[in-house]
């Protein structure tokens, strides 16, 4: 079907990321015109983040709660798109507030690393919001070939160098796995619309769906690549571990909220009807997920890896609530809003400690932190806490959802392997928090950090806490996210 | 006034924790004045509880998530009574002795005061996911309170510690979530609930009772600790500061048995009926076993560890004897125990105070230089062994009167328990306490202070008081604990062999007054 006329377009249901993107030109404009210092640019792009997220606010009290497809029917910000949206912009704040120190560091490239911040969040968003699969795949290049130059962004070592390399190739791999499982899907059902694939599996019976479920195979694995869930996990730790350290945390974050929120809309929109296939391939990845994430973060010795195997055990909590269908998606988002605070928190304190730049995040330098920044140790153990689903944090609510979710939709082994993989984590963040708590510090100078780390660490702990005490305007928030 | 007491305490944490660091002189007594607050609040809720009602009295609920079913909801009865009480008594009492806590002294009292509210919390939480909370809660307080404030050995301690109870409690959570669920696919519209009277309604398939059963019960054996689930409990023990072993002992373990009590026998009575022969003989083993190496035990502290498994059997042994007297024994054993191990366990912190050594061959003839330490140490062994008078002895006594019709060979080798206590802490008092003075430490061991005479004395009054007048407890506990009868009885064909009912015990005119 070929559109008469250029389709009329609701700009304002895109502001957001208009802002984003035209953001993202004008700070690289700037720096070329003016050459103002790291501080105006970083503000800038705060700013930037501000407004959109503002803007992002608005459409979500002016937009109807389904939404409505725009752009042809490429995108729909229905609740759960512009909760993806919100998330991705709250945590880019958080993140960016964090990681001045690293983009003085860059210096002359501080401009550009900040537009591909501002890109790669506009990336995720529309991949989240993408109701066709080409639209969403150009939504990941987007997000995932930022991420890829911003990963090696620092460029001064080996390990800096190799992680970008990684991210590349391996990101190239999976990005060509879900375009491959893109035309298995267009093969089998003469549709890339999403809601078209599912209007043609709710009319017609698929008789040999070889074809289509392989696509929906493909399709998935590229996903759990971009949110690191076993066994396509491999490249998280090196990733985490060689990238600066200032802006590993909006990384792993933001690309995990534009993978779930794509595999979710892929396979709860697209493919609902095919659940009793697809559910048992995407518990099996949660279990694993879970299990060796939690095992492989136990024996690391590096905080950074220790975080990416937890962050690959945590994709197996998520998709435990995926898995449970479209009565599960709700703590999905849920899991996502906290967890991504969460995870940007830790890594800002480790970029504090460790230096923005640098890869050197070794447990032992965490010894005795509580000495030398109170501060610092106890935003490390209320995200760590959280991370471990200790009740009266938002990680509890969030478990708990996840499970719940799980149970009710019959999946139960899944839901105990889950509370022991949980009960095995809890020692690896244990062992964290002794170290800061407990073990005499290799050196007595303070840690000093700047005030708007301090700020959006504060606020990322308060959220942590407050919400895991009164987390019923998230879940309201959340229990809208449905999907078509 | 339930939530009141609950919230007091953490109410008292906040205060301490906006003290500046530099005024260290005002946080503990401010933190022993605070926690002064909860105890009146309970010793409020003691005498105006309602002693002939079985059911849970001054209910306060508050939806917390509707759509989860869950809410803050709070309710007394006669087993949690006890141990609420137990609870406010024991903090006051373990923050006054912790002036020997030097470093982060403010963090030590906040920890502390977290850890009362989620204490009195797990007692009086009547939905089961409050109820986890707290129970996990509980965790990070204790956690701390040994890991840096502890001996030597404190992180192996702590760490262990907190990973067994966190595995026991991952399978209680799923079992929970369970529970919630299948209430959902039970009821008409289709509602999860996390409400503990709720749940009670459900009808629960003898397989999956015996699953559930399980859950609970592993992460109840853990906190008890049941054999062979103890190992942690001598490392934390001996390793935690002596307000740590105090609340360890005294009210921690409890959550256990009260857990078994409340939880397990009301929610899957056919499991509780078909898995008695399993867990009464656990619980005899650890009698036996938990006495037998208090035997031989060479250091003090882990001696009187090791008697609390023992005395806990007694508890587990009283609870699933099925019977009045054996669940009214288990209920006032919990609180007895208590009482005396965490004096017990005081007078093994003042000796370490003042010796640090708590090695039983360094000591000897203490009674020569301190008399009125040996005088408490002596009252409260006899408390522990159980000689009548005592508390120990209406809550041991009950325990094997109960457990007699219904397991009476176990009674019989549980019975040995009885004797090994009186060997080991009487043999442990003689080789402190008696013979000729060794060392010159030892010669000028400083007895009592007022202030040390001042803790051990209330307790001392209550163990004297539960021994003469035990009725002041039992006939607030006694309808919840034959409610739980009744409802075993009217679930499964369970009948309580006679005289396994109170009225067979004691022989009563309840229903001519009534």
């Amino acid at each position: 079907m070929i559109p008469e006329a250029f389709p009329e377009i609701a700009w304002s249901a895109l502001a957001p990321e208009l802002v984003l993107v035209f953001g993202a030109v004008a700070l690289l404009l700037l720096d070329v015109q003016r050459k103002p210092g790291v501080r105006v640019l970083w503000g800038t792009s705060l700013v930037i983040l501000a407004v959109a997220l503002a803007l992002g606010v608005w459409q979500w009290i002016v937009a109807t709660p389904g939404g409505e497809p725009i752009f042809g029917g490429m995108l729909i910000f229905d609740r759960s798109a512009a909760l993806a949206r919100l998330v991705v912009l709250g945590v880019s704040l958080q993140a960016i507030a964090a990681a001045r120190s690293l983009f003085a560091h860059l210096g002359n490239r501080a401009a550009e690393g900040l537009a591909l911040v501002l890109l790669a969040a506009a990336g995720f968003i529309l991949m989240a919001a993408s109701q066709n699969l080409v639209m969403m795949f150009l939504g990941l290049e987007v997000g995932s070939i930022s991420l890829y130059i911003l990963a090696g962004i620092a460029g001064d070592g080996v390990r800096s160098d190799e992680a970008a390399l990684k991210y590349l190739l391996l990101g190239a791999v999976a990005s060509a796995v879900f375009i491959y499982g893109a035309a298995l899907v267009f093969a089998g059902t003469g549709s890339l619309d999403l809601l078209g694939v599912g209007g043609f599996l709710a009319r017609n019976l698929v008789l040999s769906p070889a074809v289509l479920l392989v696509g929906i195979g493909l399709l998935t694995a590229g996903l759990s690549f971009k949110v690191a869930a076993a066994p396509f996990h491999v490249w998280a730790p090196d990733v985490y571990q060689g990238a600066p350290a200032g802006i590993v945390g909006y990384m792993a974050a933001v690309a995990k909220v534009g993978g779930f929120a794509a595999l979710a809309r892929v396979l709860l929109s697209g493919f609902d009807n095919f659940r009793p296939d697809w559910a048992p391939i995407v518990a099996g990845i949660a279990a694993l997920s879970m299990v060796v994430g939690a095992l492989m973060a136990i024996i690391s010795s590096d905080i950074r890896r220790l975080l990416a195997y937890s962050g690959v055990a945590h994709a197996g909590f998520i998709l435990t609530g995926l898995a449970s269908g479209v009565e599960g998606s709700s703590s999905v988002w849920f899991y996502l809003a906290v967890y991504t605070v969460q995870l940007v928190a830790a890594f800002s304190v480790i970029s504090v400690l460790g230096g923005a730049v640098s890869s050197g995040s070794d447990l032992t330098d965490y010894r005795g932190l509580y000495r030398r920044s109170p501060f610092l140790a106890l935003v490390l153990s209320v995200s760590l806490l959280g991370m471990a689903g200790l009740p009266l944090t938002t990680g509890f609510v969030a478990k708990l959802g996840v499970f719940l979710s799980a149970w009710k939709g019959d999946l139960e082994w899944l839901v105990v392997v889950a509370v022991v993989a949980s009960a095995m984590a809890i020692y690896l963040y244990l062992r964290v928090i002794v170290t800061m708590y407990m073990r005499s510090p290799t050196s007595d100078d303070m840690v000093l950090l700047d005030r708007p780390t301090a700020w959006s660490l504060g606020a990322a702990t308060a959220v942590t806490v407050v919400l895991g005490v009164f987390p019923q305007p998230l879940l309201r928030l959340v229990e809208t996210a449905g999907y078509l | 006034m339930l939530t009141l007491l609950v919230l007091t305490p953490l109410l008292g944490a906040v205060v301490v924790s906006l003290i500046p660091a530099r005024r260290r002189e005002l946080h503990l007594p401010l933190g022993i004045a605070l926690s002064v607050a909860p105890l009146g609040l309970a010793g409020a809720m003691f005498f105006s509880f309602d002693a002939g009602e079985a059911s849970f009295q001054m209910v306060e609920k508050m939806v917390w998530w509707e759509p989860w079913g869950v809410s803050w909801q709070l309710g007394v009865d006669g087993i949690s009574l006890g141990m609420v009480a137990l609870t406010a008594i024991l903090f006051p009492i373990s923050l006054v002795v912790s002036d020997s806590i030097s470093h982060r002294r403010k963090a030590f009292v906040v920890a502390m005061l977290f850890l009362e509210t989620g204490l009195i919390g797990a007692f009086l939480a009547l939905d089961l996911l409050l109820f986890f909370v707290f129970f996990e809660v509980i965790l990070v307080p204790m956690y701390l309170i040994i890991g840096v404030w502890g001996g030597k050995r404190r992180i192996y301690a702590a760490v262990k510690f907190f990973i067994y109870t966190a595995f026991g409690s991952a399978l209680l959570l799923a079992a929970i979530i369970a529970l919630a669920v299948m209430h959902a696919s039970q009821t008409p519209d289709g509602l999860l609930s996390f409400d503990y009277l709720a749940l009670l309604a459900l009808d629960i398939s003898p397989t999956a009772q015996m699953w559930l059963f399980g859950a609970f019960a592993l992460a109840f054996a853990i906190k008890v600790p049941l054999f062979p689930f103890h190992t942690w409990l001598p490392d934390a023990h001996v390793e935690a500061p002596t307000a740590g072993s105090v609340l360890l002992a005294g009210v921690l373990l409890k959550l256990g048995t009260y857990g078994l009590l409340r939880f397990n026998l009301t929610l899957f009575p056919e499991a509780t009926v078909s898995l008695v022969p399993v867990l009464a003989v656990l619980a005899v083993v650890g009698i036996i076993y938990g006495a037998v190496v208090a035997i031989v035990q060479p250091d003090l502290k882990k001696l009187v560890a090791y008697s609390s498994v023992s005395h806990l059997g007694f508890v587990v042994l009283g609870i699933f004897a099925l019977t009045s007297a054996g669940l009214q024994g288990a209920v006032i054993q919990n609180v007895n125990h208590g009482l005396t191990t965490g004096a017990l366990f005081l007078l093994v912190g003042m000796l370490y105070d003042r010796r640090h050594t708590k090695q039983i061959s360094d000591f000897g003839g203490l009674a020569t230089p301190a008399p009125l330490m040996a005088g408490f140490f002596l009252f409260m062994a006899f408390a522990s062994v159980g000689l009548p008078g005592l508390n120990g002895f209406v809550g041991e006594f009950l325990v094997l009167v109960g457990s007699f019709p219904s397991l009476p060979s176990l009674t019989v080798v549980a019975a040995f328990g009885v004797v090994l206590a009186a060997i080991y802490m009487l043999w442990a008092y003689q080789r402190v306490f008696t013979g000729p003075v060794e060392g010159v430490e030892n010669r000028k061991l400083a007895d009592l202070s007022p202030k040390e005479t001042a803790v051990l004395a209330p307790l001392a009054v209550l163990v004297l008081l539960l021994g003469l007048y035990p009725g002041i407890l039992l006939e607030r506990t006694a309808p919840s604990v034959e409610s739980i009868l009744d409802r075993i009885e009217q679930t499964t064909d369970y009948e309580a062999p006679s005289p396994g009912r109170l009225a067979d015990v004691f022989d009563t005119a309840s229903e001519d007054e009534s």
